[in-house]
């Protein structure tokens, strides 16, 4: 309503998810990854909810309507964060695992799987 | 008696077999063998005793089958447990049962040094009830039965002596050609009951493999369908071939004599060999409407006859020359069925039971004299030592080759050969294209007459007679010409041995008096069977349904004066030849044989060839089929699949590296190539 447009909580939210993606790519801490899957999830619930305060065009605006839509997408956050939480939580135990085995969490070194 | 107690003629044989085999070894510790071997003969006696008192009982009428119970119920088709009471099949059981009971009492005394007693008379009582249910079972599925209980009873009795790899050798080789020969009889059966099922689908009952039922059906099936008459004809035929032993299947009887004597003389000449005959007699209509396949019949059996004849003459074995006379002999059998004369076939097969059980339970008692040396170049002048065994051969020889005056008397195979040789002389039914095979048949006959006469000679002349005891001369009887009783190694006697100073002995009352009933049968049985066509109107009342009376006479031809001349005189050829003892030529050194007979010591090189052929033949092809389709095209299709699939395998492995970034990095890449392309399609889509 005030001020900051739309395009500027999308341009932001695309920033993060960049990052997050790029950092995950390249990083080989499974920290860092960790903290960079966080900023990608994080840059999704950024654009939930601006999708939720500006709402879309072609939309039957009763009020209504907008009620239902706002609350659609401020719940859809509470979800993403419900569900990242969980899965750091096992994540994290999955590298105290393998730290307690091997002693070193590089991510490269965890290539049982290799063919 | 009546008919319908007919099952205990089989009744008791089971039972003897049961008794010797669950028992048999108990009574023999706690009563002793005599018990034993009294507990074996005696079920055979009451089966000639019940079996004597139905013969005597039966009526003109024949009797319909004794139906004991259900057994196959398939479909249409119904195939009860059931008995045939009729003038066939009692004539059957009297010889079984009768020269069975003359053997079995004779194998007492023949096995009295085996180990083994019980087991020897738990095969031979089941023979006699196998063999028995050959002949009494009133449809072919039970004739089958039978046929395959028999060649069982013979692998194990052939087999007999099994520690000796050439008795199971000989075995297996009985079983196997048996084999082929049951092959011929299964799929014969088969096409009967394709036939009928398709021309005669509501016959009485669907009992469509009864006799009763199924001869008058195939009588008007085949009218229709005459090509099938000789399919039929031709697949029994093999199946007999392969039980008869005829050409080319005959090779397994002379191997066969590799069983104990009593085992020969039973199996191998008096019973089993003539069940081929007695399933030609059962089944003649369909060789009535067929001349090309009785044509068939009369050939190879005047063959099989001519070619075991020269055979004999190579042999130096005693049971050997006697196995090819029966392969002769069954022979002459062939040519009665395949001319028409089904009658005179079965008579040779009553007379021939006695004379050859007779010579060959004579050379069980020489060859038991003679510390089971087989090879007649090592006996003489017996005829001292052994006085009974002697004059019974000379009769069971005077027998077999037919010696007897026209219209006075005759020795017992002087009748049926004069039926078969007339039998086919004066029919015309087997023929093709005009050719008369039957009636060729009937002179090669009478020549194949004048052969045995020379043949049988001989053997009477070498082993009683001349004034050579060439036994003396050995030793020690060595190992080999020996009967494979040695095979029992430890319990073999040690007064079996024979030396210069130890002379044969005559055996025991319980062999020689088997020989002298025999012997008295081989005189007069055929007088007495053949007294004013007797036997031909006991056996068949009625003329053949399609044949009708078939005449052994031939007009023109003076056939009895022909075949006392070629008994005679082959008599006579024989003394000439070896009356004063073994000739040179003719000795161990067998390179001094003349070609001929060494070529027919070798079987003219048919069973080796067929040997190879059939063995080695049959293990190339079976090991090209291993490399080349098993391992080459099956194992190649199998394994072919494994390498492709670990090939794509090996491809696909590269992509995982095990680098977690890696993957994501794939991810990432797919779903933008995702997105770009859904972007793509919607930016189509809009437009």
């Amino acid at each position: 309503m005030n001020g900051v447009p739309l395009a500027a909580y999308i341009a932001l939210g695309l920033f993060m998810f960049t990052t997050g993606v790029v950092g995950v790519i390249v990083r080989k801490s499974p920290i860092v990854i960790f903290m960079c899957i966080e900023l990608m999830l994080n840059s999704v619930n950024l654009t939930f909810l601006a999708f939720a305060r500006y709402q879309m065009a072609g939309f039957n605006k009763t009020p209504e309507n907008i009620q239902h839509s706002m609350m659609a997408g401020q719940m859809m956050v509470i979800f993403v964060m419900a569900v990242a939480a969980a899965e750091v939580a096992v994540g994290l135990g999955i590298i105290m695992a393998i730290f307690r085995l091997r002693d070193n969490v590089d991510i490269d070194e965890m290539n049982l799987l290799r063919g | 008696m009546n008919y319908e107690s007919i099952w205990l003629v089989l009744l008791f044989p089971i039972l003897g077999f049961l008794i010797q085999a669950l028992l048999g070894t108990k009574i023999e510790k706690a009563l002793g063998r005599k018990v034993l071997g009294a507990i074996a003969v005696l079920p055979i006696v009451l089966s000639f005793g019940v079996g004597l008192a139905i013969t005597l009982g039966l009526k003109e009428a024949a009797a319909g089958p004794v139906t004991i119970g259900d057994w196959i119920n398939a479909g249409g088709l119904s195939i009860p447990f059931e008995f045939v009471v009729d003038p066939l099949s009692m004539t059957m059981v009297l010889i079984i049962t009768g020269v069975g009971a003359l053997i079995h009492l004779y194998a007492t005394g023949y096995m009295n040094e085996d180990k083994e007693y019980a087991r020897f008379f738990t095969y031979m009582n089941l023979f006699i009830a196998s063999m028995l249910l050959l002949v009494l079972g009133a449809n072919l599925v039970l004739l089958y039965v039978g046929w395959e209980g028999v060649g069982l009873c013979s692998y194990l009795l052939i087999g007999f002596w099994y520690k000796d790899l050439a008795n199971a050798k000989a075995a297996n080789k009985a079983f196997i050609v048996n084999r082929i020969g049951d092959w011929g009889l299964s799929l014969g059966l088969m096409l009967i009951v394709a036939l009928l099922l398709t021309s005669q689908p509501n016959l009485a009952g669907g009992r469509y493999l009864s006799y009763d039922t199924m001869l008058p059906a195939l009588k008007a099936a085949l009218t229709s369908h005459p090509d099938m008459a000789t399919a039929i004809a031709l697949l029994l035929f093999v199946g007999a071939a392969g039980k008869s032993a005829q050409f080319p299947l005959y090779i397994w009887l002379p191997d066969a004599m590799a069983g104990p004597t009593p085992v020969s003389a039973l199996i191998h000449a008096a019973t089993m060999v003539t069940s081929g005959v007695v399933l030609l007699n059962r089944m003649h209509i369909v060789f009535e409407m067929s001349a090309v396949a009785s044509a068939v019949v009369c050939v190879i059996g005047a063959f099989t006859a001519l070619f075991a004849a020269l055979i004999a003459f190579g042999q130096t074995d005693i049971k050997k020359v006697l196995a090819y006379s029966t392969v002769s002999q069954l022979g002459f059998m062939f040519i009665a069925c395949g001319s028409g004369a089904y009658w005179a076939g079965m008579f040779h097969v009553t007379t021939h039971a006695f004379f050859k059980a007779l010579l060959f339970l004579g050379a069980g008692a020489v060859i038991h004299a003679m510390a089971h040396n087989q090879d007649m170049r090592n006996y003489g002048n017996l005829r001292k030592y052994l006085p009974i065994t002697f004059w019974t051969m000379v009769i069971g020889t005077l027998a077999i080759c037919a010696v007897g005056i026209p219209g006075v008397f005759g020795f017992a195979g002087f009748y049926s050969k004069e039926a078969i040789l007339g039998g086919a002389l004066a029919n015309s039914h087997a023929q093709i294209n005009g050719i008369q095979l039957g009636q060729i048949a009937g002179w090669v006959g009478l020549g194949v007459a004048a052969l045995t006469s020379i043949y049988m000679t001989r053997l009477t002349c070498l082993t009683f007679l001349g004034k050579e005891e060439r036994w003396r001369a050995i030793p020690a009887l060595a190992a080999d010409n020996h009967d494979d009783h040695a095979a029992e190694g430890d319990d073999h006697d040690a007064h079996h041995e024979l030396d210069a100073n130890h002379t044969p002995h005559e055996v025991p009352v319980s062999m020689w008096l088997p020989l002298v009933v025999l012997a008295i049968l081989s005189i007069g049985g055929g007088f007495a069977l053949a007294n004013g066509n007797a036997f031909e109107h006991w056996l068949y009342p009625n003329p053949l349904p399609v044949l009708g009376t078939v005449s052994t006479e031939p007009t023109g031809i003076p056939l009895a004066i022909y075949s006392m001349i070629a008994a005679l005189g082959g008599i006579a050829l024989g003394l000439a030849f070896y009356l004063k003892g073994l000739p040179k030529n003719q000795g161990f050194d067998e390179s001094s044989w003349i070609s001929l007979r060494r070529a027919e010591r070798d079987q003219f090189g048919f069973d080796n060839a067929l040997t190879v052929a059939s063995v080695e033949g049959g293990g190339d092809i079976a090991r090209g089929l291993w490399q080349w389709i098993d391992e080459g095209l099956i194992d190649g299709i199998v394994e072919g699949f494994g390498t492709v699939s670990g090939g794509i395998g090996q491809l696909m492995k590269r992509w995982q590296t095990g680098y977690i970034r890696l993957y994501a990095l794939m991810m990432l890449l797919g779903f933008v190539t995702l997105i770009g392309y859904f972007a793509f399609a919607i930016e189509r889509g809009v437009h």
